[in-house]
């Protein structure tokens, strides 16, 4: 059995230590936004110095960010953001002249334009980091080994949806075709296929997406697909999900990293999915799914994974599920019944009244509309025991999907729907059917 | 037991409904503190008597939200109850609160008068180690009405 490559996104600074959790080498690659390249180049350089020495890791250039309404990239006095400005001027042409004065269109990027921009992004993504890293404090004690290049270097991309699809899909396979020319011996391309999931629904405009993609001589792609929620979403979004990803894979010849995916998502690269993506990428704190275009974040809340549900629930649901279950009747019980993992098992730590330091919280006043209310905030510790006990069961998910046969996978949907049913409902459980149903009818 | 507001107090918001509520327990021997925050929400008012704990939700109408706002206080409270703003309860919704054990509290939409319409029964379902947790965080918030 093939394994399926375990990535995660590169979020915050504060996360680097979690790209060793828990355990070194847990993750074959990380992705970092271009534009976190572009803030903190020094950072970054010696993150993938200090954590990733020889790992991959891919640059996504962002190049989408410029095509959206300005209102969106930039910040409360209507500037682009400091980060994204940077970037625009790494790209130069069209993006440097318009980002934060009008969206980017593909009239814009004639063939001299986008020829300009993939030399410009993909010289980005493989210079970029490359001179910070010769200039780090690390680089001596490295070597030869001091500069990594990129995995792959992806072309410049653009969001893809039903009512643009004829207009952007053309600039998209263009790119990658100049990429190709562009790139160096041994150099690797990668396209970047972000779509909204009603490309992802019609067979035809997926079809169409998937032939200019596999037509353009690409390595591999990074497949996104706008807010595409693998616990709420429908079975045409899901069986679309898996069909773009497996016509993309062309049989294998292709990699397929879904940037954003859950364990409906790991499934699909496994044996359940007939190896439908090569690997899949979270983020440290979750980012199972995004939208394209980035909404506010709201008022952090502590979450528990809940293994068997293969969900990230709020602690209080969590609670209430495992106590009507008696599952919080004793260290031992927690154990064998919700999760046995190192981080539970420090936790709680033989007293199972431990459990609510998951969900320990610090009440501030927040002022709001109608006057000053007091909201609670999860406190560091009890995120840091959410997001490690998340990392430890997204470890053994990615384990055993590849390890696993494909009937004993979708036998353990079928039996954590039934033995989660009473206490989280049929709309609770739901999913895991769905994801059965899905590969089964495969 | 009923308490009489003045004819001015009309209920125009929710937090008229707290108010009210908050008044009426207090007379009741009750110490209230409102904005308690439990398991990553806020419940609109916690009024403890001896050592019982109850847990109150003030709307003005949209009960059913209430309702399910009250099932995270079952790990904590002793009591829980569901403040609204009516005169004469429908029947579903007395239904509900028999069928949860919760109670109803009733403020008048006018005068403001607060009358129990349904009294809350013992909660069994509470987890000592969460009322533990609660009861920390309760003695850093002050009574509204010492």
């Amino acid at each position: 059995m093939s394994s399926i490559e375990h990535w995660m996104q590169f979020g915050t600074f504060a996360q680097k230590d979690f790209f060793e959790y828990p355990a070194v080498g847990t993750y074959d690659g990380v992705l970092i936004n271009a534009n976190m390249v572009a803030y903190a180049p020094g950072g970054i350089a010696a993150f993938l110095q200090e954590k990733r020495a020889g790992g991959k890791y891919i640059i996504d250039p962002l190049t989408h960010a410029f095509q959206h309404d300005p209102a969106l990239i930039s910040d409360g006095e209507g500037k682009v953001k400091s980060s994204l400005r940077q970037l625009a001027d790494h790209y130069g042409g069209s993006i440097a002249e318009i980002a934060g004065k009008r969206p980017l269109r593909p009239k814009d990027l004639n063939d001299a334009a986008l020829d300009a921009l993939v030399k410009s992004c993909l010289a980005y993504q493989r210079e970029h980091l490359r001179e910070h890293m010769t200039e780090s404090n690390a680089a001596k004690y490295l070597g030869d080994g001091a500069t990594q290049p990129p995995y792959a270097l992806v072309a410049p991309y653009f969001y893809i949806t039903e009512s643009t699809l004829t207009e952007w899909l053309a600039v998209c396979a263009e790119a990658i075709r100049h990429a190709r020319s562009a790139a160096q011996d041994g150099e690797k391309v990668f396209g970047s296929v972000v779509v909204s999931q009603g490309i992802v629904t019609d067979p035809d405009d997926r079809a169409r997406v998937i032939e200019a993609f596999t037509g353009s001589e690409a390595d591999g792609f990074l497949l996104s697909v706008d807010n595409l929620d693998e616990i709420s979403a429908g079975k045409m979004e899901l069986k679309g999900l898996v069909a773009l990803a497996a016509g993309l894979r062309s049989g294998g010849q292709r990699e397929v990293i879904n940037v954003h995916g859950g364990y409906f998502s790991i499934l699909a690269a496994g044996s359940a999915g007939g190896n439908a993506m090569s690997g899949v990428a979270h983020g440290p704190e979750f980012g199972e799914f995004r939208s394209v275009v980035p909404v506010g974040g709201g008022i952090p809340i502590a979450r528990y994974y809940v293994p068997g549900l293969h969900a990230r629930i709020r602690y209080r649901d969590a609670l209430r599920m495992f106590n009507q279950k008696g599952w919080l009747s004793s260290a031992d019980e927690f154990h064998s019944s919700v999760c046995g993992c190192p981080e539970c098992r420090r936790v709680l730590d033989g007293d199972p009244g431990r459990f609510t330091l998951f969900g320990e919280g610090n009440a501030k006043s927040v002022r709001r509309r109608h006057g000053i209310v007091r909201i609670e905030f999860p406190t560091r510790d009890a995120t840091l025991a959410c997001l490690k006990h998340y990392l430890e069961r997204k470890k053994k998910e990615y384990e055993a999907a590849s390890s696993a046969p494909r009937e004993k996978l979708l036998k353990e949907l079928g039996e954590g729907a039934d033995k989660f049913e009473d206490v989280a409902g049929l709309d609770g459980v739901a999913h895991l059917r769905l994801w059965a149903r899905v590969f089964e009818s495969q | 037991m009923t308490t009489k507001r003045r004819p001015e107090d009309e209920i125009g918001c929710e937090n008229d409904v707290v108010r009210a509520v908050t008044q009426f327990l207090s007379d009741s021997g009750y110490r209230v503190r409102v904005e308690v925050p439990n398991m990553g929400q806020s419940a609109d008012l916690v009024a403890t008597r001896g050592r019982w704990v109850t847990f109150i939700e003030a709307k003005m109408k949209d009960w059913r939200r209430a309702l399910d706002q009250c099932r995270a206080h079952e790990h904590v409270a002793d009591y829980i109850c569901l403040a609204l703003r009516c005169d004469s309860p429908s029947d579903t919704l007395l239904q509900a609160v028999r069928d949860s054990g919760y109670g109803l509290i009733g403020v008048s939409p006018g005068a403001g008068d607060v009358r129990w319409h349904h009294p809350p029964v013992l909660n069994r379902r509470v987890w000592p180690p969460q009322r533990r947790t609660l009861s920390g965080n309760l003695r850093e918030i002050r009574h509204v009405v010492d």
